[in-house]
Formats: C-alpha cells, sequence, structure tokens
C-alpha cells in the first residue's frame, strides 16, 4: 500500500532514535493508528495525534522494560557493586601516576581555577550565616526610604525619626519600634586615656529585640536612662585595662556618660558593628539635638535607622501602605524631596540591596555578582582544560574501555569511572587550591572595604563546602570526557582507531585556548592600563606646587597662635590655612546667585589665606589676593578661569569687583582670578570655584619647609604642637603623600587583576602545555622521518609550533580590540583627566603574552626536533 | 492472593481472549475503546501489557510483516494458562460478590 501522506518524521526520527529497532511491533501499530486516524481526520490533527502517541510510547513503562531488557545481559549487574568503585579507584589512581606530567599538569590547572573560588565559597559561606545569631531573626525588619530629591532618586538605609514616631504611637500591631543613631562616634575619655569608639544611640529596649548580650549590667535598665552607656568587653579592656569599668565616668564628644553594662563582643558576621551603646534619651535631652525639631523631621535622613519587631503573624504589606498614606500628605507640601517607605527583613540586609548610608558592611548583589562572575570566568576555563587533555589522550584508554565493554561494563559504569577518577584529581588539587587560597586570604581581606564584617577562617562548615565543591568540580570537569568514553562502541575501542589527530576534528579545543588567551591578555592589558594611568595621575601637573608641603591638622589649636608659633621653627619657609586639601577628597559646594539673575549656580569652594596662592604657587591672572585685613577678606572671592567661563566673563580683569549672591543672602565680591587648578581628584573636571577667607572654617596648616632634615623639623614641630594644643595628637602628612593616597585605589586594582591575569595565563599555559605535548608525541615518528630525510631542527620547531602560534595570534585579534574598547571607553573615562590608551601598552600587554605563550610551546617542540631521529624510529 | 490484577489489567486480558488469533496492539486498543466506551493511549495499554507478560498472564510473538504497517511486524498476545486461572479467580471472586449483595444491589424500586 502508498500512501501519500506519512506521518511526522521528526517524531518518527525520534521514536526510532529512541527505541533502536527492538520495537518495530510498537512502531507499526503507531503507523497503523496513524492511517486509521487519517480516514476520518484532518491531516494535521492525525499528526497531531501521532505525535502524542511518540509521547505516550517514549515515556512508558513498556519501552523502558524492553529497553533494559535489551540492553542487558541476563547476568548483567544494574545496580554499582562496591567492588567495582573499589576497582574504579584503583585503575584511577594507576593511571594517575603513570602519566605524572599530565596529572601535574592537570592538578596544577585545577588547583589554581578553584583557588579564587574557595576564596569566594569561604566568603559566601560567611555571608550566608549573616545576623543569624539574633533570636528574633524572623520577626525583625528594618525601614527604609526610597528619597527622591531634585537630582535622583536613592534608596536608602535610614528612615527619618518620625517614623518611627507614627509606628510607635499610632499603629498597633507592631511590638517594638526601635531608634538607632549613628553619630555617637567620638574619641572617648577617661583620666588621660583616649580612644576613639565608634557606636550608636539607641533605645532602652535595643538588647531586647537584638541578640548582643550582656556580661554585665541588667538588661532592662542598662539604657534607659540618660546619659548611660555601655561598651564592648574589647573597648572596656582597650579603655580600662583590668580596671572594673562599670560605674565610671567616660566622655564622649563633650557629654559625660555612666558605664552601667558591658557587651560581649558583637561578631562579624553582624550588620552592625560598634563598640559603643548610649542610650537614646540622652540624644533626646542633648544640646545638639534640638529634639523638639528632629523627632518630628519626616525630611532629615541622616544616620537615623529605624528597626521593628513585629509579631508571630504579621503583615508587612500592611505596615508599609500605612507608613506610605501617611506620609504622603506630609512629603506633598515639601517642594525639594518625597520619599516613600519599605520594609526590609533582616534577614535580607547583608548580603542585600545597594543602599546608601548602610549603617555597617551591606555587601550589595551587585558587586558581589562580579565576584562571582570573574570566579567563574577562571574556573570554567580550568574545567575545560581538563576535558580537553583528558579527551585528547583518549587513545591511550581506548583497549581498556573496549574490554570493560567487552566484559559486560554498562555506559553509567564507564561514565562514573571517569567521573571518579576526575575527582581524585579535583580533590589533590583542592589541597594545592587551599593552600593557595591561605597565601592570599590575608590580601583579598586587606582589599575588601568591609573588613571589618568579614571572616575567611575556615571551619568545619567551609571546609565542608569546599570537598562539595571539589566534587562539584569534578563532576563538571570530567563530564565531558566521561559522557565521550561512555559513548565509545567496543569494536571503536578496540580497533583503536585515531579518534583525533591534533586539532584536525575538533575546533572547540582551538575555540579553547583562543578565549582562554584572549582572556589572559585582557587581564595583563587591565594591568598595564591601570598602572599607567597610576603613573599619569602622579606626574599630572596639578596647578599647584606639592613638594615639602606639611598638612597639619589644625583640630581645636587657634591658626594664628599656631602660626605664630611655628613661624619661629628655622626649617618652616611659610605657613598658610585651609579649609581643604587641594586635589584629594570632594570640595564642598555652594549654589551662588547671579545679582540679576534669579537662577542660581554650582560653585566649589575652600576657605584659605592670604598667603595660600603664594604658598602653592598657584599663578594670579588679574586682581588681587586677600589682604591681612581679615574684615575686608569676608567680602571678597578669587576665583578661577572657569567661574569666569560659567558667568560669561570674557576678560580675566573685567571680573574684578563683580558681585554675587551668596545662599545665605550675603553678597561677595571677587577681588582676583586665579589660574585653573584641580582642586579636586582628576576624576572630576574642573568645575567653577572660588577661594574665600573665613579663619573659623580652616581646618588645615599647609607649611612649607626649607630643610633637609624631615626628620628633626617634624619632631620640632611635634613639641611646638604640644605647647599650642597640649594633649591633642600631632597629624600632619605631605602634600605628596596626600595626593598619592588618593590614587591608591588604582593599586588594589593592580593588585586585583594581577591576580586573576596570572591565574588565567598559567591556566591558559598550562592548558597550552597539556595540548602541545600531546601534539608532540603523537608526531614523534613524523619528526623523525623528517629529520631522516633531511629537515633541519628549525623547520622542524616552526612545523611544531606552527599551529600554537596561530591559535594566540587570533586570541590577540579578538582581545585587542575588545579589551581596548572596555579600557578606553568604559574604564579609563572613569577618570576625567585620564591618559587614552595607547599603542605601546597593547605592544607590553602583547608580548607578555607571547612571551609566556611561545616560552610554553617551545620548552617541548625544540625539544621534540631536537631528539635523535634513531631513538625514536627504531622500534618501527 | 486472589484478585492480583487491576482492573483495566483484567480488561486487557479479557480483550485479548475474546479477540483470539487477531490479539494484537491496535486491535486490542480499537476493541477497548469501542465496548468500553472510552479512549486509551497506546503507551498506557503497551505498559499494561507489558506487566501483564511480567507476571506470566500474557505471552507473545511476532508475526509476518505486513505491507500495511511499513513492512514492520506485528506482535501478537495470547493469555497463558496461568492468566486463564487469574482470570477464573477474579470471576469467583466477583460472582460471590454478586450473590451476596443480591438484594442490596437489585435495581427493582
Amino acid at each position: 500500500m502508498k500512501h501519500s501522506i506519512k506521518p511526522p518524521r521528526l517524531a518518527d526520527r525520534i521514536f526510532t532514535w529512541y527505541c533502536d529497532t527492538t520495537m518495530e511491533d510498537l512502531h507499526g501499530d503507531l503507523e497503523e493508528l496513524f492511517y486509521h486516524d487519517l480516514e476520518y481526520m484532518s491531516v494535521r490533527r492525525a499528526k497531531l495525534k501521532y505525535w502524542q502517541r511518540v509521547a505516550s510510547l517514549l515515556f512508558s513503562y513498556a519501552v523502558k522494560k524492553r529497553k533494559q531488557k535489551a540492553a542487558h545481559h541476563h547476568y548483567a549487574f544494574t545496580s554499582f557493586h562496591p567492588a567495582m568503585l573499589k576497582n574504579y579507584f584503583l585503575i584511577g589512581i594507576r593511571s594517575l601516576s603513570k602519566h605524572r606530567f599530565f596529572t601535574i599538569v592537570n592538578v596544577l590547572g585545577l588547583a589554581v581555577g578553584m583557588s579564587i573560588s574557595l576564596l569566594l565559597i569561604a566568603f559566601m559561606s560567611f555571608l550566608w550565616r549573616y545576623d543569624t545569631f539574633h533570636v528574633n531573626k524572623d520577626r525583625m525588619y528594618r525601614v527604609i526610604s526610597v528619597v527622591t530629591d531634585k537630582q535622583r532618586t536613592d534608596p536608602l538605609a535610614t528612615a527619618p525619626v518620625a517614623v518611627a514616631q507614627k509606628l510607635g504611637e499610632e499603629y498597633t500591631g507592631i511590638e517594638e519600634v526601635i531608634r538607632i543613631n549613628s553619630t555617637l562616634t567620638a574619641e572617648a575619655s577617661y583620666k588621660d586615656k583616649e580612644i576613639p569608639l565608634e557606636g550608636y544611640y539607641v533605645d532602652s529596649n535595643f538588647l531586647q529585640v537584638f541578640t548582643f548580650p550582656l556580661l554585665k549590667g541588667n538588661i532592662a535598665t542598662v539604657l534607659s536612662k540618660p546619659n548611660s552607656i555601655i561598651l564592648t568587653e574589647a573597648a572596656a579592656s582597650k579603655m580600662f585595662n583590668t580596671e572594673d569599668p562599670i560605674g565610671k565616668v567616660i566622655t564622649m564628644g563633650e557629654q559625660d556618660f555612666e558605664i552601667t553594662g558591658i557587651l560581649k563582643n558583637i561578631p562579624k558576621n553582624s550588620h552592625m558593628q560598634f563598640e559603643v551603646l548610649a542610650s537614646y534619651q540622652t540624644l533626646l535631652q542633648s544640646t545638639k539635638f534640638n529634639s523638639a525639631q528632629s523627632t518630628d523631621s519626616w525630611v532629615d535622613f541622616r544616620k537615623s535607622y529605624i528597626y521593628l519587631l513585629l509579631p508571630a503573624y504579621h503583615n508587612t504589606d500592611a505596615i508599609e501602605a500605612y507608613l506610605n498614606k501617611v506620609s504622603a500628605p506630609i512629603y506633598a507640601k515639601e517642594k525639594n524631596l518625597s520619599a516613600t517607605f519599605e520594609l526590609q527583613a533582616l534577614n535580607d540586609i547583608a548580603p542585600g540591596r545597594d543602599l546608601r548610608y548602610s549603617i555597617g558592611p551591606a555587601w550589595d548583589y551587585a558587586s558581589l555578582s562580579i565576584f562571582i562572575f570573574l570566579t567563574i570566568l577562571i574556573l570554567l576555563p580550568a574545567c575545560f582544560n581538563y576535558a580537553n587533555i583528558s579527551i585528547s589522550r583518549a587513545l591511550k584508554r581506548m583497549k581498556e574501555i573496549g574490554l570493560r565493554k567487552v566484559m559486560g561494563g554498562q555506559r553509567d559504569q564507564i561514565f562514573l569511572q571517569f567521573i571518579m577518577e576526575t575527582v581524585i584529581i579535583t580533590m589533590i588539587a583542592l589541597v594545592f587550591a587551599y593552600y593557595i587560597f591561605t597565601l592570599v586570604r590575608s590580601e583579598f581581606l586587606s582589599m575588601l572595604a568591609d573588613r571589618v564584617g568579614m571572616d575567611l577562617s575556615t571551619d568545619f562548615y567551609t571546609i565542608a563546602y569546599f570537598i562539595l565543591f571539589a566534587l562539584f568540580v569534578g563532576l563538571v570537569a570530567g563530564i565531558i570526557p566521561a559522557l565521550y568514553f561512555a559513548r565509545l562502541t567496543p569494536i571503536q575501542a578496540l580497533k583503536t582507531k585515531p579518534v583525533s589527530k591534533g586539532f584536525s576534528r575538533i575546533s572547540f579545543r582551538k575555540f579553547l585556548i583562543v578565549s582562554q588567551f584572549a582572556l589572559s591578555l585582557g587581564f595583563i592589558m587591565g594591568v598595564v592600563v591601570v598602572l599607567n594611568q597610576y603613573r599619569h595621575s602622579l606626574n599630572h601637573d596639578f596647578g599647584f606646587d606639592q613638594e615639602n608641603i606639611l598638612d597639619v591638622e589644625l583640630q581645636s589649636a587657634n591658626p594664628q597662635i599656631l602660626r605664630n608659633e611655628f613661624a619661629k621653627l628655622v626649617s618652616v619657609q611659610s605657613i598658610s590655612m585651609s579649609s581643604h586639601i587641594a586635589g584629594t577628597g570632594a570640595s564642598e559646594s555652594i549654589w551662588l546667585k547671579d545679582l540679576h539673575v534669579t537662577d542660581s549656580t554650582e560653585v566649589y569652594q575652600m576657605f584659605v589665606d592670604e598667603r595660600y596662592i603664594s604658598n602653592l604657587n598657584l599663578s594670579l591672572l588679574a586682581g588681587n589676593n586677600f589682604t591681612e585685613d581679615i574684615a575686608q577678606n569676608k567680602k571678597h572671592a578669587i576665583v578661577n578661569e572657569e567661574f569666569l567661563k560659567t558667568f560669561g566673563i570674557k576678560d580675566p580683569a573685567h571680573a574684578i569687583g563683580q558681585s554675587y549672591v551668596l545662599p545665605g543672602g550675603d553678597e561677595i565680591t571677587v577681588s582676583g582670578v586665579v589660574k585653573n587648578f584641580h582642586y579636586m581628584p582628576l576624576r572630576y573636571p574642573i568645575k567653577s570655584f572660588f577661594f574665600r577667607y573665613d579663619s573659623s572654617r580652616f581646618q588645615y596648616a599647609n607649611i612649607k619647609m626649607i630643610t633637609t632634615d624631615v626628620f628633626t623639623s617634624i619632631t620640632e614641630m611635634e613639641s611646638a604642637w604640644k605647647m599650642i594644643a597640649g594633649e591633642e595628637k600631632f597629624t600632619a602628612q605631605f602634600f605628596d603623600d596626600e595626593i598619592k593616597e588618593t590614587y591608591a585605589f588604582y593599586f588594589v586594582m593592580v593588585k586585583m587583576c594581577g591576580f586573576l591575569g596570572l591565574l588565567a595565563i598559567t591556566i591558559s599555559c598550562l592548558g597550552l602545555l597539556g595540548m602541545v605535548v600531546f601534539t608532540v608525541e603523537n608526531r614523534v615518528k613524523e619528526v623523525g622521518v623528517r629529520k631522516v630525510m633531511g629537515a633541519s631542527t628549525t623547520s622542524i620547531i616552526v612545523i611544531l609550533s606552527k599551529d600554537f602560534m596561530k591559535l594566540m595570534s587570533i586570541a590577540a585579534l579578538i582581545a585587542i580590540p575588545l579589551a581596548y574598547l572596555f579600557f578606553d571607553q568604559v574604564f579609563v573615562r572613569m577618570q576625567y583627566y585620564h591618559v587614552p590608551v595607547g599603542i605601546l601598552e597593547i605592544v607590553i600587554s602583547l608580548s607578555l603574552m607571547f612571551l609566556l605563550g611561545l616560552a610554553t610551546i617551545f620548552s617541548q617542540t625544540i625539544r621534540a626536533a631536537r631528539a635523535n631521529p634513531v631513538d625514536t624510529l627504531k622500534c618501527e | 492472593m486472589k484478585g492480583f490484577i487491576g482492573e483495566f489489567e483484567e480488561l486487557v486480558l479479557l480483550t485479548i481472549a475474546s479477540l483470539a488469533e487477531d490479539a494484537y496492539g491496535v486491535a486490542i486498543k480499537e476493541s477497548i475503546e469501542k465496548r468500553a466506551d472510552r479512549s486509551i493511549s497506546i503507551g498506557a495499554l503497551h505498559s499494561t501489557i507489558t506487566r501483564l507478560e511480567e507476571k506470566g498472564y500474557l505471552k507473545s510473538w511476532l508475526g509476518e510483516p505486513t505491507q500495511e504497517r511499513g513492512g514492520r511486524r506485528k506482535r501478537y498476545f495470547e493469555v497463558t494458562h496461568q492468566g486463564k486461572i487469574e482470570l477464573h479467580n477474579m470471576k469467583a471472586l466477583r460472582d460471590e460478590l454478586w450473590k451476596l449483595s443480591k438484594a442490596t444491589l437489585s435495581l427493582a424500586k
């Protein structure tokens, strides 16, 4: 019978592929039913039905059973016998120790790849345990706010105090409301001891809600009275050594506190890190805190955190809705700002969303994902390397596998055998990876911003995670070779016909080597570019002198007295005063108005005295410097060139005498114009800026020194300082050091890029080494014949190395444009005054990569090319 | 133990018996569908048949290649002696229960 309509081909194919030929009766049934259906159905429906039937058969017990029967010999084991596992283990160990070179290459590669993963695992396993020690952790929430002001919308970790007021007094169904104010950070003094302590003002119910155990003191009363304070054990021993601190009075920020209790030290996995806690009552009564205004304030978001303890059955949506309902009319009246509130569960704080003003270590998701991404970027190539090398060496194992199959070895059993072998390797690699991990751990910690809240020491759990991870890596790395070996048919295997020769078969390998080298090149370029950027930043002409200037923090010293005293010293040439240190941190800005225009313009400002300009060697383009007359100085400003541009003044001379209105309503007159200089770090462009004079704002004395003996002159200054400021510590730093420090983050980047680059290039070179050795081994005979026929050593080296050099060139061709685009367009533009990525950097990175790559290749090919053909050919 | 087979299994066994010489996959499926007025999936049918074969109630053999099935052979089924005993057991159990519940099951009102 001939039919013009056939069953759907794909379904047919799938069925025959899955069921082999042993199920022709089922297949016949399918087809018969299909033609039956066709008699009273549309073709489409019949085909659909055919698909359904195929699916129903594929997953049916009938097919499963028949497949098992077909595949298994009657006496074959279907389960894994312990004896077989033992055998796999033994064979694995034997084959590893027999091919020592490849074992070493594999172990090293995997160890390097896994080392950074161990960092990540230790890091993550610590993060998972964040804030888990609080007994009430499932019922604790933080009120966070999303604030929209003129410029942008920001999620903040803070919330105004008025929210606490509202929730505490008017909302039922919240067990506890806790206010925390993080302004209690100051020098704490007791007798003659002075120690900086960090801490919060908290409500008296704080300790009942948060699980921070008290060692001494009564949990109900320690924080109930004004001016009571509790210290952590560590802070107490710093202050009092062995003395009993209870009842002692310490002074912090011009306020006396009585110590009422001692806390156990704060665990590192807490998102709050503090040393002292003072009662919130203190804050309410203190003079610097105008309570009438601040407790009602809905607009003050700074340093104020609100935590809630909810009953066991709670509805956070209702509280959020309530808050937003109450606050809406209040913010409707505000012109510049509005806010909405959300509740954040304690478990979601760290790791959590990226919030501004976070109270302690927060570990936001964005940076975590970058970390994870980088880890995978390093780990995956290492795994693929292993797979690559294993498959390329399949030839050596073919006979064994063939024999196993003939003796009744099942697919799954061969699969398990090779997975097991991989796991053995990863376990050995884990030991080395752990060693690398211990080496880089402290360095890594020091690069973290919030290192107080991180502990990378290993405990039982982390070790368990490490081992699980090694198992997992074994699975990932081993799955490709294991599948490959398991799929071999006995005939294929026993005939040992060469499955692949060098690169001829799998382009996947080429792709692997290319991508690894491209990645390494990217990291190398990162190091070179960042170093260059760093050098550029330091050598950049800031527009002022940095050498031989010592910046002394004034603290509470009187600028005039300090000037008089320090001027007496021989080493001091001149002294000026300033409110900021140019070219380092952020500058403050105010909104300045033109006399005639209503719009205001943002202008950066710095308060300096009349000697500052000459001291830093800034050049005055027009007008005059500040004078000795302090009263007059306050009305004057010295502007920069950019200022003139912004206000549309062409000639510097015309600017003199122009008046502007300050935010308070005071007028200020331009008395001079100074050449543009970098008052902020190079990351930011030079904007409108002016110098003003206000001796109450001076923070630093800039001392120009003329001396070669820095040490003695600083000691002299210190003794002079003792006379002026007494107890306060003399803090001074050289100007150029401070500038250098501003760019220290480049150093962190160099370290990071360098480390990752080192890992990447090591893995790439190991992978390459494996491939080269394999190719060379396979071509030993060919080389021998060539030599006999008169080929020179050089020509043989070229023949053997050609393929690999081609791959590296491709890697370079791919990586250079990508890395160039990334570094030139994205990375260096993070800094406004940057140096573009030049040819030189590319050449340096390239030659570094080729140097390492070629060294790897030649180390093997030269040896092969030099070999005596007699040795290689005599056995034929 | 009596009544070791399920309802669908019993149905399949009886249908195979009723089809005698002509009991193969499609015929069994269509016969059940027509008589019991329910649609059954081919996967479910063959699964059940496989189970019955495992229990030893059915035996099967492949027939001659057929034209209409693309040259593929049919697999014919036959109830074994053990299968027959099981069916008898099932029926006896049912009859006994019917006899006992004659009064309550009467449809007369």
